[in-house]
């Protein structure tokens, strides 16, 4: 592999890419509001299908002249796409902000903001997701959104891994055909999904043929087609969509653009974030082999065809709002692909696609896709290092995930042997099983230091001083506990309450999207909603699971173990003087917050005392929250990731026991320690990690960690960091990935954004543009301990 | 003697340590050096003795140490005065700092809490890794640092140790069957110039290194010479050294390190002067490193070790 090189027409096209200006479109937008206002009277599904096939007919397309593989779902690339199902309001709140704004910005028109006023807003306003959650229950969801924050309010679910190998052996006009069979036979009720699935196939064939149109069209433009080697491949384009459109792929080219297809359409039917790919090196083989097998393709074309799909991942971004917009900072769309680990019959899997990607990243090192690796212990050294050496290069990828954890981790949530084998990742490290499984892994955010901040002051916000409804206010507060033993009590029936409290508020946003965005396109390539007749978001998949996400369970451990240590177990100082220091926010009671950082044990540092601390309350939460069933008669179960929640979630903290100051960030990553505060190196913090039991990150855990380049350097150190990550293996950590790069680097790039356009750097479990993170974030990556420093 | 309370004298333990040996290592300073050379990478493991010392990065001049125990902290200007003749607890006036500013340089252990501490990243010595002792002078505190090797091998861990072998022989022949690796320092070949940098003559570290390399351990010896511009970096030095060991075992391993200019930044917690404390040279090129490796092979030398 090592021979193989990036091609011009790839460098041309990773160019473009950056020199590109975003823009909102709402294109979409009214397609979609004139298709629902011309069918008023049609079923929902029907109605959100329609939409979608008209879309599919008439959104403008492009054809980049050095593209091989094509596809968007706007004409430029990039674009923020408006999106009136999901929501409106904010659009409508944040539209002339949208150029301006700290996180994510996108350029406006004039004329497209009066149109969406005029005739796209007026029509959402008691129809879209968001207006929808926002008028029945705005209430239940504000009043506990101090500590827990509920998310897909304003946007349909993504995060799901369809079944890519279905897709690409029927395609769109087998999809379509077994849906009119099932249509057939079918009792009334489930006439409308099948006849809705039939009009979404119907567009989805358009759509490829439109391409195969344009292409051909451009072939023959000689301005366009002004070498031979555009017009080789605009023609090979062109007849590769009109295979396609109606007949399954023969070759690897045709098989990569069909899956490209798929995930724009899903994209377009939902504009969601996360549909990821999953295990490509598994379901592409067959089709590269063939070609290798025949001698029509080299690896070197199989590379460029790859490369071409990566340069693809990188044009289609998800607009948020601009809360959202700091908690998923910096366009994580979450493309994951993950490479090698077990196959069904537990044996190592690998083949030359695997390679092929890690040398796309090696040559792209752009955010998109997000690339995995899957780890166990008969990975072979071989592609460890070589892995290693693409993490070297910087781009924070891959990142690797564990077998040996992530499969029991699985089992235990009820998810079957084979199926638990065959797991992908979705977004950024979100775990999943393949083609089968709707996760909604992100339905929450619980920030657990809030929760304790609130149970130290008997309900009282420390940034707002005001009275927070729901915390009980007969336990006292951190003056009046008079052992650790009160103090843990008052927390677990705090956490009991909003742990319900939030149960309730999740099931109102999944009974809205049953209501409002049925998904027949993603339903059918979801098992088994074709052959059952329900609906994805009904609960037709497989499994149904929901995730909530543990913020941050470093700070509370080392919150805790600094009150048990000071206050109750060597009585340093009293509970009253520590409650008037976080009140003060530690003015004036700086010797006490450097007993905290120095004198007491912190999470990261391979400490029991500390540790188990954390590692309790993150159990005691799993546990309660494993008494729920959610809407769909799935689990719940909980995860470790902040995304870049740890930025806002810290921002709505008052003065925290760890000795952090309020408003500061949280530790980041989910398993990661607080940045600055893991003193004993790297193998220390791994040690802490795995104190974590693998059952409370089965939705996905995240642990971040950053090298110095020159830990790289040589073959004796990249030998080592494969003893290090078969440690990782050993010790049952779900996840980790790894920032490799200068401080110095960092800082030059805050100063200088438009020389660092191109530095990609790991915020949580996706890789971003430095340059494109808002400052606070920035600053906090430039925090978090390096490694390697000799 | 009762060998659960011998104790050794620590001033670091290094997890994650990447050089000296292989893979992930875990590496334990033992304090206290027969040499004092003027370059010393680790001038705080020089003097055997634990002492509290003063850190004024970390001080956050609360006073809380002088305040409890005026007679052993005083201050003159923004610098904290320690009172060495001061004979009441230390222990109890570190204990009232509340940044550590204030703290003993090293600590006493026995072998069971080193070996307790050790076993933390028992995980990682499985894949190529294990446990380095080094210093200061490891062989000095014999008695602790033999039974330290034995327990390491019972649990089956690679070990190393790091020595200038400035030691009797017999301190050398206890620990050898226990050592997979044993870093051996050869610094000045030259006895006058040996003497002028690091204060002792080379004559027991030449008697040893013969004793060494014609033991039957002399394929675990790796004889290493730090690369001090000035002082040991020169052309004759090397060739002497190099030809000086190829000629007792012609398959000798040895290794230059490279210069390592960050030495200096441990001198303001000591009362020592660095050799270069005016102008500090950077490390060695890659083409000055093959120099200096060109004149080994050309001396005699087979087993170049590099990394
Ligand atoms: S107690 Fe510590 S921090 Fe305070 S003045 Fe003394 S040395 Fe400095």
């Amino acid at each position: 592999m090592d021979d193989l090189i990036m091609t011009q027409r790839i460098s041309k096209l990773k160019e473009k890419i950056h020199s590109n200006v975003r823009y909102a479109s709402i294109e979409q937008a009214k397609i979609i509001t004139d298709t629902y206002r011309a069918n008023e009277d049609k079923p929902k599904i029907v109605q959100r299908a329609l939409a979608l096939k008209a879309s599919l007919n008439r959104i403008e397309i492009s054809i980049d002249p050095d593209e091989l593989i094509v596809g968007n779902r706007t004409a430029g690339i990039r674009y923020g796409v408006v999106f009136p199902e999901g929501g409106t309001t904010w659009v409508d709140e944040e539209f002339e902000k949208l150029p301006t704004r700290a996180q994510d910005p996108f350029e406006v028109n004039q004329e497209d903001i009066i149109y969406f006023r005029e005739n796209i807003k007026p029509y959402w306003e008691t129809k879209s997701l968001e207006d929808v959650i926002q008028e029945r229950y705005s209430n239940e969801i504000n009043e506990i959104s101090t500590v827990v924050k509920i998310n897909q309010k304003d946007h349909a679910q993504g995060h799901i891994c369809p079944d890519s190998k279905t897709w690409l052996a029927k395609g769109p006009q087998g999809l379509l055909e077994e849906a009119e069979s099932y249509l057939e036979n079918c009792p009334e009720e489930k006439k409308d999904f099948y006849k809705s699935v039939i009009i979404t196939m119907e567009g989805a064939i358009t759509f490829i043929e439109r391409y195969a149109d344009l292409a051909n069209k451009l072939s023959n433009d000689s301005t366009i087609a002004n070498t031979e080697e555009r017009k080789i491949s605009l023609i090979k384009i062109a007849e590769n969509c009109q295979h396609i459109s109606r007949k399954s792929p023969e070759t690897f080219h045709e098989a990569v653009q069909l899956l490209w297809f798929l995930f724009v359409i899903l994209q377009m039917e939902s504009n969601a974030s996360s549909f990821s790919p999953g295990r490509i090196d598994k379901f592409l083989y067959p089709y590269y082999k063939k070609d290798i097998d025949n001698g029509t393709i080299t690896k070197q074309d199989a590379l460029e065809i790859v490369e071409s799909l990566w340069i693809k991942f990188n044009q289609i971004v998800y607009m948020r709002n601009s809360h959202s917009a700091k908690f998923f900072a910096g366009f994580p769309i979450g493309f994951n692909i993950a490479l090698g680990g077990l196959d069904e019959k537990g044996n190592d899997f690998l083949n030359d696609i695997s390679y092929l990607c890690l040398k796309a990243q090696e040559h792209l090192g752009m955010p998109q896709p997000n690339l995995s690796v899957r780890l166990h212990e008969k990975t072979s050294d071989e592609f460890i290092e070589t892995a290693i050496k693409v993490v070297a290069r910087g781009s924070g990828m891959p990142q690797f995930f564990n077998d040996k954890s992530v499969i029991p981790a699985l089992r235990e949530q009820g998810i079957e042997y084979v199926d638990a084998l065959d797991y992908a990742i979705v977004g950024c490290v979100e775990l999943t099983t393949q083609g089968n499984n709707l996760g909604w892994s992100d339905a929450a955010m619980f920030n657990l230091n809030k929760l304790l901040e609130l149970t130290l002051t008997g309900g009282v916000d420390l940034l707002t001083s005001k009275k927070e409804k729901y915390i009980y206010s007969d336990q006292g507060d951190l003056a009046t506990f008079s052992n650790f033993a009160e103090l843990e009590s008052a927390f677990a029936k705090n956490m009991d309450r909003y742990i319900g409290l939030m149960i309730k508020a999740c099931e109102y946003v999944e009974s809205a999207h049953i209501e409002i965005l049925p998904t027949a396109f993603l339903s059918s390539v979801i098992n088994p909603c074709l052959s059952e007749g329900i609906d994805v978001t009904a609960g037709g998949a497989k499994y149904n699971l929901s995730g909530i996400q543990m913020i941050q369970v470093a700070n509370l451990a080392d919150s805790l173990a600094a009150i048990k240590l000071l206050v109750f177990d060597e009585k340093k100082v009293s509970g009253a003087e520590f409650l008037e220091a976080l009140k003060s926010n530690f003015q004036g009671y700086e010797p006490l917050r450097q007993m905290i950082l120095n004198r007491v044990p912190k999470y990261g540092n391979d400490n029991d005392y500390v540790d188990n601390l954390g590692t309790r309350w993150a159990e005691y939460f799993k546990n309660r929250l494993s008494l729920y069933k959610n809407y769909r008669g799935g689990n719940y179960h909980t995860g470790m990731y902040t995304v870049s929640a740890h930025v806002p979630m810290g921002e709505v903290v008052g003065a925290s026991p760890d000795g952090r100051f309020a408003k500061e960030p949280l530790a980041d990553g989910g398993m990661s320690p607080m940045y600055g505060r893991d003193l004993e190196g790297p193998t220390a913090v791994l040690k802490s990690v795995s104190k974590l039991d693998k059952n409370l990150t089965s939705n996905g855990g995240l642990l971040n960690m950053k090298f110095l380049p020159k830990f790289f350097e040589n073959e004796e150190s990249i030998k080592r960091f494969v003893s290090f990550l078969r440690a990782f293996v050993e010790l049952e950590i779900p996840h980790i990935q790894f920032n490799v790069v200068n401080r110095q680097d960092l800082i030059e790039a805050q100063k200088d954004p438009d020389r660092y356009r191109s530095l990609t750097i790991r915020v949580a479990g996706y890789t971003a543009y430095f340059t494109e993170l808002a400052t606070a974030l920035q600053d906090e990556i430039i925090a978090r301990t390096s490694y390697g420093e000799f | 003697m009762d060998q659960s309370s011998i104790q050794g004298t620590i001033f670091d333990i290094q997890r994650f340590s990447t050089h000296d040996g292989e893979g992930i290592r875990t590496n334990v300073f033992l304090k206290g050096c027969p040499l004092a050379c003027v370059w010393c990478q680790n001038p705080e493991g020089i003097d055997p003795k634990i002492e509290p010392i003063w850190l004024p990065d970390k001080c956050i001049y609360c006073k809380a140490c002088s305040d409890y125990a005026p007679a052993a902290i005083s201050w003159d200007g923004d610098n904290l005065v320690i009172n060495y003749a001061y004979q009441g607890d230390w222990s109890k006036i570190i204990e009232k700092c509340p940044t550590t500013a204030l703290r003993f340089n090293a600590g006493k252990m026995t072998v069971l809490q080193l070996i307790t501490e050790l076993k933390k990243d028992e995980v990682f010595y499985k894949f190529g890794g294990g446990v380095t002792f080094s210093g200061g002078e490891p062989l000095i505190q014999i008695d602790f640092l033999e039974l330290a090797l034995i327990a390491s091998k019972q649990r089956g861990w690679n070990t190393a140790i790091e020595t200038a072998l400035n030691v009797s022989w017999s301190s050398i022949e206890r620990v050898l069957p226990y050592v997979d690796t044993l870093f051996a320092d050869f610094k000045i070949f030259d006895n006058h110039e040996h003497m002028k940098h690091t204060f002792v003559s080379n004559n027991l570290i030449k008697e040893n290194i013969g004793h060494l390399l014609t033991s039957e351990f002399k394929d675990k010896v790796i004889i290493r010479t730090p690369l001090i511009p000035i002082y040991t970096a020169t052309k004759e030095n090397i060739s002497m050294i190099a030809k000086y060991i190829s000629k007792i075992y012609p398959e000798v391993k040895y290794e230059l390190l490279n210069y390592n200019p960050l030495a200096i930044s441990k001198y303001p917690f000591t009362n020592l002067t660095y050799c270069f404390s005016d102008m500090n040279p950077t490390a060695y090129t890659n083409e000055e490193m093959l120099y200096f490796q060109n004149l080994a092979l050309e001396s005699g030398i087979r087993n170049l070790v590099k990394i």
